[in-house]
């Protein structure tokens, strides 16, 4: 019996080419789509569970809001992991990292390497954590000053081995530290939501606040004893901040108690993240690598889902548009004797086949497009992460779940045809129209739009925000990195630079207006004594004189800094919107008015000497904030403005420059807009995804279409021939039979307009500087898609318009 | 053998009933050959339909082998007509993506004979039809008499009482169909209970016995 049914399966899927293709590219390509998203959503959710102790490891946040600075971030104080293990017993252990110093140089040879994936932690770093370790000893490992831990691609780069315990390194660490070298780790796994090469010993951590518990530099985790000690640690915390946290801040702040302070409408409390769920469910400032959405996570996850689903929707328009000529078959089947189920057997086994080969094809789609896929998501899967012992049985499944949810309807559909009806009729059972069928293209099709407008409003942000004016100059303006590599050669560098030709100007700092640069956020008041109330939290951004017209930012009131003053140190320019915030009236009115700053228990004053007009400096999902430039020096980054026909030999007199000057240290630059840009990757990745999902969801959507188009004109040829005969026209007849399945677009579109309007407002309401939704987007999308819609049919209604009418009616 | 009992069979049209069988009376013996005639439209094939349990009349008794086949439940039914019945149709409903012998085979599989059993039977058949040089032809390979034996090669496979046929000839020129007669002849004369419908009265004479019909009744 199953071999039989086997047999007729394929004899009739290769009998019936067009069918088979079309079904098992449709399919192919949705279950490719899915494929991926399946694996993509799978490692979002895998992050961290590798370590054996994750159920018990929590990371603690800090929650700091003061008039209008808000800090919610994933940092503590030095002293708060120390404190909570020696007070509470449910605490079992802790570990923390340190990571603000951001790059260190590692000698090489002869060269400074600059390493980025640094970080300096404590010796319970494995105790907490779990990693595979090479050579020596984990647990003894960080317990000595002067140790670091490398990964084996580390251990490789710099050793060409990995048996390098006892070796040493070079680091420019206070001027200059030799670290030995205690064990080698395996390479961090990829999802893990941190991901070091270097782990140097905390001792050694360059860092000026040690017992401050105030200063919130380090990220730490703590070991429960118990994994549902959780509630009881968020008590612990809350005593924590009485106890601790409380006269620390009495000793610079005008504050009487933590009720008062809370009662002004200020916030001030730690919690926990769970390990497990960093990833996907934190978005704090200092994590230390941007972390995931759940909410992309369920995006995606759902429209892969739907682009399964119009796949097997095509399947099961095509399997009972072709009802007719299969009922003969069903029909001589039952009258041989057999019963409804055998016959739904058949149909099952066909789209069991089917589904068989669609998942064949998605599996080589997925190999050859796994570098494009990881490109549009930013991961970096191999082969052996899509396609292994633990996701074949799942291929397996899929095969069976898609074979039967797209066999089930033509299953059931068609083996309830009764032999009768083909001994009475020569077969001529109507199928060309079904309520059911038009509402799964519908079905399809509304999602395909809903894709395409999710695309274009992507696509318009983005292009907004290429072209807004920010308030600042970013084009031609080169960066150099590392700038404290020159030293006291930085003068020197700088002039030499600027004696070039082509080079307009130059600023030397850190603080640039992209997010990917420093920031220093502080507190300053108008009056002399801080409260909460009267605290405003500001940028504070040292510069040199030059930054303001290297950048272009214009001054609405006062004037720049001059060298030529003194007592320009005390000075300071601020934004417009610092103006607001400290309520100093006009812009007018703000010049010569003072700011305060307490620190520790100094207090400093300065001067407004100008005021500049508002610029975005971060992204435009958030408001411009408050900022204040100070005269400093702050040698971390050059920005130069150029003006350059021949950039490659600019570029190679400043690298040369710079390699007489700093030698040693890689010269290394980007360009301003190469920064800006990299502020909207994640929008970028979101549009190109977008995209692609669109033109899946679309192609696949259509390849039903054509299919039901060509079986359509081939079930009405006899009606066409007819109405040819009686005089219609070759046009006619293409309009009369393309008008149906148009009203089908039209009726999706209908469908899909206010749930894209709708889901794409949501997600555009996390800019602050955004588009509206305008209704052409809209217009356009509906265009597009019957456009499509009418290419994909027209071809197959113009054929069968013009074939012979003697043909088809000769058939009777 | 088959006793029919006051038939009726109608279809409802704008409130007035419109008759196609009309208290039809019949009693057909094992070994019968009977061939029904009629104008188009007088129920021939209706009445074959009823008499093959493929529809059922809205008045009336059927009796076949001495049960009332209409109080039958439909599995039962169903079984009833697998195991006495065979048909053969005008466009012969072979099924094309098989060859011929698997063609031949398909009833027997689904009356669940072994592998051994179905091999052997379609075998006989296949020799009995003169047509084992074509078992692995599809059927679009055959000429139109060639499909029609198939087409009572696999009627009579599962070993009937009766075999029905709708124009058996309809589709075939007068030699093929002269031809098929002959077999019909020749499997009723070994004893086979045969009803034809047919059009032809050339081909009514190969029966025993011919029943007129005009607007649903036997004239």
């Amino acid at each position: 019996m199953i071999k039989n049914y086997f047999k007729i399966a394929f004899r009739n899927l290769a009998k019936n080419r067009m069918f088979s293709m079309l079904n098992i590219i449709g399919l192919s390509f949705g279950l490719a789509g899915f494929m991926f998203i399946a694996t993509y959503v799978f490692d979002e959710l895998s992050y961290d569970r590798f370590h054996t102790k994750a159920e018990r490891i929590v990371r603690l946040n800090a929650h700091i809001h003061m008039g209008e600075s808000k800090l919610d971030m994933a940092r503590t104080s030095d002293m708060m992991g120390p404190i909570l293990r020696d007070e509470y017993t449910d605490v079992e252990d802790f570990v923390r990292l340190y990571t603000s110093a951001g790059a260190k140089l590692i000698k090489n040879g002869d060269r400074w390497i600059k390493e980025v994936r640094v970080a300096h932690t404590d010796s319970s770093f494995f105790d907490l954590f779990t990693y595979q370790a090479l050579h020596g000893d984990l647990r003894r490992a960080l317990t000595a000053p002067n140790t670091v831990v490398l990964t084996r691609s580390a251990a490789e780069r710099y050793f060409n081995t990995t048996d390098v315990v006892g070796k040493t390194l070079e680091t420019n660490d206070a001027g200059n530290t030799i670290y030995q070298i205690t064990a080698v780790i395996d390479d961090m796994p990829r999802n893990g939501h941190f991901n070091y090469d270097f782990l140097f010993a905390m001792e050694n951590a360059s860092y000026e606040s040690w017992g401050s518990l105030l200063s919130h530099n380090f990220t730490t985790y703590i070991l429960l004893r118990n994994a549902t000690d959780r509630s009881l640690l968020e008590n612990h915390l809350e005593e924590y901040v009485h106890k601790h946290c409380l006269p620390a801040a009495k000793q610079f702040m005008d504050i009487a108690s933590m009720e008062e302070f809370r009662t002004q409408g200020n916030v001030f409390y730690y919690d926990v993240t769970p390990i497990k769920d960093i990833h996907l469910r934190s978005n704090l400032m200092g994590e230390l690598q941007p972390n995931g959405s759940l909410q992309y996570v369920y995006i995606f996850g759902a429209i892969s889902l739907f682009i399964l689903l119009i796949a097997c929707v095509n399947f099961v328009n095509l399997s009972t548009a072709r009802s007719a000529s299969r009922a003969k078959d069903v029909g001589v089947h039952k009258l041989l004797g057999s019963s409804r189920g055998g016959v739904a057997g058949q149909f099952l086994t066909e789209s069991l086949l089917l589904s068989f080969g669609g998942v064949m094809v998605a599996i080589g789609i997925v190999l050859l497009a796994l570098p494009l896929f990881n490109e549009l998501s930013g991961k970096a899967f191999k082969a052996y992460d899509l396609i292994n012992v633990r996701s074949l049985p799942l291929i397996g499944f899929l095969t069976l779940f898609v074979g039967l949810v797209a066999g089930y309807y033509p299953a059931a559909y068609l083996s309830a045809f009764s032999p009768l009806q083909v001994i009475k009729s020569r077969s001529v059972i109507a199928s060309g129209k079904s309520f059911f069928r038009s509402s799964l293209v519908v079905f399809q099709f509304a999602i395909s739009i809903t894709l395409i407008v999710g695309t274009f409003i992507i696509t318009t942000q983005l292009q907004y925000i290429q072209h807004k004016k920010l308030g600042y100059e970013r084009e031609n303006i080169l960066l150099i990195s590392d700038y404290h590599a020159l030293g006291n050669q930085a003068k020197t560098f700088r002039d030499e630079v600027l004696s070039i030709p082509g080079i307009k100007m130059g600023t030397v700092s850190g603080y640039l207006p992209v997010s990917s640069s420093s920031r220093n956020d502080n507190p300053y008041s108008k009056e002399t004594v801080m409260s909460a109330h009267n605290s405003v939290s500001m940028q504070t951004w040292h510069v040199d004189e030059q930054y303001l017209p290297t950048f272009e930012l214009e001054l609405t009131a006062g004037r720049n800094f001059s060298s030529a003053r003194i007592a320009d140190s005390t000075a300071v320019i601020l934004n417009q919107t610092a103006v607001n915030h400290f309520d100093f009236g006009s812009e007018k009115e703000a010049i010569g008015k003072k700011i305060h700053f307490q620190l520790g228990s100094n207090m400093r004053s300065f001067d407004v000497i100008g005021v500049v007009k508002d610029f975005n400096f971060d992204s435009l999902r958030d408001p411009v904030t408050p900022l204040g430039f100070f005269l400093g020096n702050h040698p971390v980054e050059a920005a130069f403005k150029i003006e350059a026909a021949d950039l490659p030999a600019l570029l190679t007199r400043i690298e040369n420059s710079w390699n007489t000057l700093a030698p040693g240290y890689a010269f290394s630059y980007r360009f301003m807009d190469e920064a800006f840009d990299a502020m909207y990757r994640a929008e970028r990745r979101m549009s190109r995804l977008s995209l692609a999902f669109a033109v899946l969801a679309t192609g696949i959507a259509c390849l039903g279409l054509f299919g039901l188009a060509a079986f359509m004109a081939e079930q009405r040829s006899k009606e066409i021939g007819v109405r040819k005969v009686l005089g219609s026209s070759v046009i006619g007849i293409v309009i009369m039979l393309c008008t149906d399945f148009i009203k089908l677009v039209l009726i999706a579109l209908l469908i899909a307009v206010p749930i894209a309007w709708w889901g794409m407002s949501k997600w555009l309401e996390d800019f602050t500087y955004r588009i509206e939704v305008s209704w052409w987007i809209f217009a356009l999308t509906g265009i597009i898609s019957i456009l499509i819609a009418l290419l994909t049919v027209s071809t197959q209604a113009i054929r069968a318009a013009r074939t012979n009418p003697v043909n088809s009616l000769r058939n009777e | 053998m088959i006793r029919l009992e006051h038939i009726f069979k109608w279809y409802n049209i704008g409130g007035t009933r419109s008759f196609v069988l009309k208290d039809i009376n019949l009693e057909i013996e094992q070994g019968d050959f009977i061939s029904i005639m009629g104008p188009s439209g007088s129920g021939k094939s209706t009445l074959l339909n009823v008499i093959g349990l493929l529809d059922e009349p809205n008045e009336g008794h059927y009796y076949f082998m001495g049960e009332d086949v209409l109080a039958l439940k439909p599995k039962k039914r169903t079984a009833l007509f697998q195991s006495h019945m065979g048909y053969v149709f005008q466009s012969y409903h072979l099924i094309d993506e098989l060859t011929v012998y698997e063609n031949i085979e398909t009833p027997l599989i689904y009356k669940n004979l072994s592998g051994k059993e179905r091999k052997a039977i379609v075998g006989d058949m296949l020799d009995r039809f003169g047509i084992v040089g074509k078992k692995d032809l599809f059927p679009a390979q055959l000429s139109g008499g060639q499909q029609q034996i198939v087409g009572i090669a696999r009627a009579l496979a599962a070993s009937p009482k009766l075999l029905l046929a709708d124009e058996p000839t309809g589709n075939l020129n007068s030699k093929q169909g002269e031809e098929i007669m002959e077999l019909f002849k020749q499997l009723n004369d070994e004893g086979m209970t045969i009803i034809q419908v047919t059009h032809s009265e050339k081909n009514a004479e190969y029966g025993k016995r011919v029943i007129d019909l005009l607007d649903g009744q036997v004239r």
